[in-house]
């Protein structure tokens, strides 16, 4: 029996300390990794927890990313609860084998440390790598604090490991900006923290020696498409309701309410943006200030990026006159993601608010709140004129000439 | 196999070799486990064969390379004596034939239409070794 | 809202000071936050480090700052880093250096006219912790500065806080604490 902690009520933590005590608390069976910056102190944490006896579980030193998440699979496919952590380019050695496990239905959780992917390299963080997974079949939650990156992972645990769903799920993080800052994080008690997510229920496990069974089979064209089609009937209609009853009895246990999708000052809001990660928090603050200065501002965060909650979106902008996609990626030839799917969510609708796009961050590039009022007061002109006044596709916080599209 | 439809299956790529539990598999026969449809005991490939191994048990020492070997599982073995050949699953690719070390070989492929009474009729005899075929030492 | 930026060296302790702070701020019932900024940076290279304290949650995640406070740990730093960026009328300055203030303004006239404290943490860690890592002496500087919290109160937190490390790292730690407190001037 691993030995327990006794934490106090609040921490001062930063995103990684968080995670990996989360990892503890749960008592993950296997971890199998191949650390990379920022993610590295996550894995190290559990090895250390492991090493000291606070953890009855197995840390695995692989040779590469892609070793990390097949030894995921294995341990998953044999019956254990697994975890890992990566960020960026490990992330897209990764890429390969996550799509085995989301299409093996096995319940593993990653840690997603979001940085940017090069060239050129960098270790600072923008959402490069978690737009790179999302069609990858895992849930994504995304965390916009250490408090949340502490939190999500037993959501994701709980959720993931639901028979019902059997999907893995990864909790991005915002590279540095979350998982090496460090800021209170309300706690709970192991006992609390493991029983939330309960003891692991194995599902179709080879350590199972009764029910022998073959992971990993091939398909053509003959079954293929319907077990693609199984996969994502289960993300589209198991997982959202589970996550939901996750965050109810979340807030129950903790008092913190999470929601599929966040909202902030929008019940009557005129202008809005649209964001991930740290950045709907600063704009959170920036948006209170708008509001001090006559505009009425509010601020829609993603919580659940996969499955795209493309109902909880269209709800919550309802009554929005312009609103502001801020993406922290490169899109590379297109408009950026959110743009796209939140366009994609409205379209069929009778919502017909101004759409924008601003492409933010990339490498760590900050995002000062003078940035973000500036983009309020762009999209307060759009909401006024009811068309863009601006090109569609924004750079912003970048050197040399104004960088727009469209 | 029938073929289901994307909700009529258990999740993930995984399939099952036996229906419902099993203990001791190990010391159970093929012919008694209760492998599952999807197991590819439930399957013949008979039909994949144009020629086929015969057996003559006159010949046979019992040495077992014919098992060791067959890609397809298809030599029955019982208390390690070689007992015959699982019709339903070889698919005559004749590698039993070619590891047999008897003189003459108590395997032997003949078309799939062969006679096994006429096949074993015409056996051939032990031939006698050519001088050039002995083994050197070196 | 109290902003305060440290300017130090990569491995001279001011990511852990500025964590060791936020933990103390934050058993006092305040909200905090401690970043810096990193990069492929090398152990010597130049670095900030950053800190937040509020009455409600930080939620403002940008790397931007105007500092009330600058803490300077190291004395090189005054000439080659640019430590009056972003600066407020009212942004205190506390310099480690071997100088007084009158002679650190003379040596950089850019702080002339500001608010200039120094005390040399880089000899007190040396004569006290046996390693010049001025992290913790500069806590001490800035307690008395700022009469933030009472220094007893301040160094019984901070005992917690380094509370893994060899009995006798604490103790000079905290005669070094101690000694920054006395002599910042």
């Amino acid at each position: 029996m691993a030995d327990t902690i006794e934490l106090r009520d609040i921490e001062v933590w930063d995103g990684n300390m968080a995670a990996s005590h989360a990892l503890r608390q749960v008592q993950v069976d296997v971890v199998a990794a191949y650390p990379i910056t920022p993610s590295t102190p996550i894995v190290e944490g559990y090895a250390g927890f492991k090493a000291n006896g606070y953890v009855d579980g197995e840390f695995v030193m692989t040779e590469s990313e892609h070793g990390a998440m097949s030894c995921c699979i294995g341990a998953a496919a044999a019956g254990g609860r697994v975890a890992t952590a990566t960020s960026s380019q490990g992330f897209a050695l990764m890429l390969e084998t996550l799509y085995s496990a989301s299409g093996m239905r096995l319940p593993i959780v990653l840690n997603l440390v979001n940085r940017a992917i090069g060239a050129p390299l960098n270790v600072n963080g923008d959402h490069s790598d978690m737009y790179m997974g999302r069609d990858s079949g895992w849930i994504q939650f995304g965390a916009y604090s250490p408090q949340e990156a502490y939190d999500l992972n037993f959501i994701a645990f709980k959720v993931s490991e639901d028979h019902d769903v059997r999907l893995p799920a990864i909790v991005n993080q915002d590279g540095f900006m979350t998982s090496h800052t460090a800021q209170g994080v309300h706690t709970l008690s192991d006992e609390a923290a493991f029983n939330f997510v309960g003891e692991y229920k194995p599902m179709n496990d080879m350590l199972d020696l009764d029910h022998p069974v073959t992971h990993g089979v091939q398909t053509e064209e003959d079954w293929h498409f319907e077990h693609k089609a199984r996969q994502q009937h289960a993300l589209m209609t198991a997982v959202i309701p589970k996550i939901e009853a996750a965050f109810d009895e979340f807030e129950k246990l903790t008092g913190r309410k999470y929601n599929i999708v966040e909202s902030y000052s929008m019940d009557d809001a005129e202008v809005a943006v649209i964001c991930m990660g740290t950045s709907v928090e600063t704009a959170r603050e920036v948006a209170e200030e708008m509001r001090a200065n006559g505009v009425k501002a509010g601020v829609v965060g993603i919580r659940v990026f996969r499955p795209w909650p493309l109902e909880q979106i269209a709800a919550v902008l309802k009554n929005v006159k312009a609103v502001g996609l801020l993406d922290r990626s490169s899109p590379h030839g297109a408009m950026g993601a959110l743009y796209n799917e939140v366009a994609g969510s409205l379209f069929n609708t009778d919502t017909k608010a101004v759409l924008t796009n601003y492409i933010y961050g990339l490498g760590g590039r900050d995002l000062t709140k003078a940035h973000l009022v500036s983009i309020f007061t762009e999209l307060k002109a759009n909401a006024d004129a009811g068309k863009p006044t601006t090109p569609l596709q924004q750079y912003i916080g970048l050197r040399g000439p104004k960088l727009s599209f469209f | 196999m029938e073929k289901k439809g994307w909700d009529g299956f258990e999740i993930g790529a995984m399939l099952r070799t036996f229906d419902g539990a099993v203990q001791d598999i190990a010391t159970t026969l093929p012919e008694n486990r209760p492998y599952s449809q999807s197991s590819s005991f439930t399957a013949s490939v008979a039909d994949w064969r144009i020629e086929k191994p015969l057996f003559n048990k006159d010949y046979c020492i019992d040495c077992q390379f014919c098992w060791i070997y067959c890609p397809d599982m298809s030599i029955i073995s019982r208390d390690k004596k070689m007992v015959g050949i699982d019709f339903d699953h070889c698919k005559g690719c004749g590698i039993c034939v070619q590891v047999c070390p008897t003189n003459p070989k108590s395997l032997l492929m003949f078309p799939e239409q062969k006679d096994e009474e006429a096949a074993l009729a015409e056996w051939p005899k032990k031939e006698k070794k050519d001088q050039s075929e002995e083994p050197k030492e070196d | 809202m109290l902003e305060i930026r440290w300017h130090s060296r990569a491995g001279q302790g001011a990511v852990t000071g500025a964590k060791g702070l936020a933990d103390v701020v934050s058993t006092t019932g305040k909200h905090v936050q401690a970043f810096a900024f990193y990069g492929s940076a090398k152990r010597g290279a130049a670095m900030t480090a950053y800190n937040r304290v509020d009455d409600k949650v930080v939620m403002n995640h940008e790397k931007f700052m105007r500092p009330d406070y600058v803490l300077v740990i190291d004395p090189a730093l005054v000439y080659v880093a640019d430590i009056t960026a972003n600066e407020k009328d009212n942004t205190i300055y506390i310099v480690t250096t071997h100088m007084s203030t009158e002679e650190l303004i003379a040596s950089q006239p850019k702080l002339a006219g500001k608010k200039v404290y120094t005390v040399d943490c880089i000899k007190i860690a040396q004569e006290t912790i046996g390693k010049a890592i001025p992290n913790t002496p500069m806590l001490g500087a800035l307690m008395k500065v700022s009469d933030m919290y009472d220094i007893e109160f301040f160094k019984e937190s901070m005992f917690k806080v380094l509370k893994k490390l060899p009995q006798k790292i604490i103790d000079a730690n905290m005669i070094a604490i101690q000694r920054a407190y006395d002599e910042v001037k």
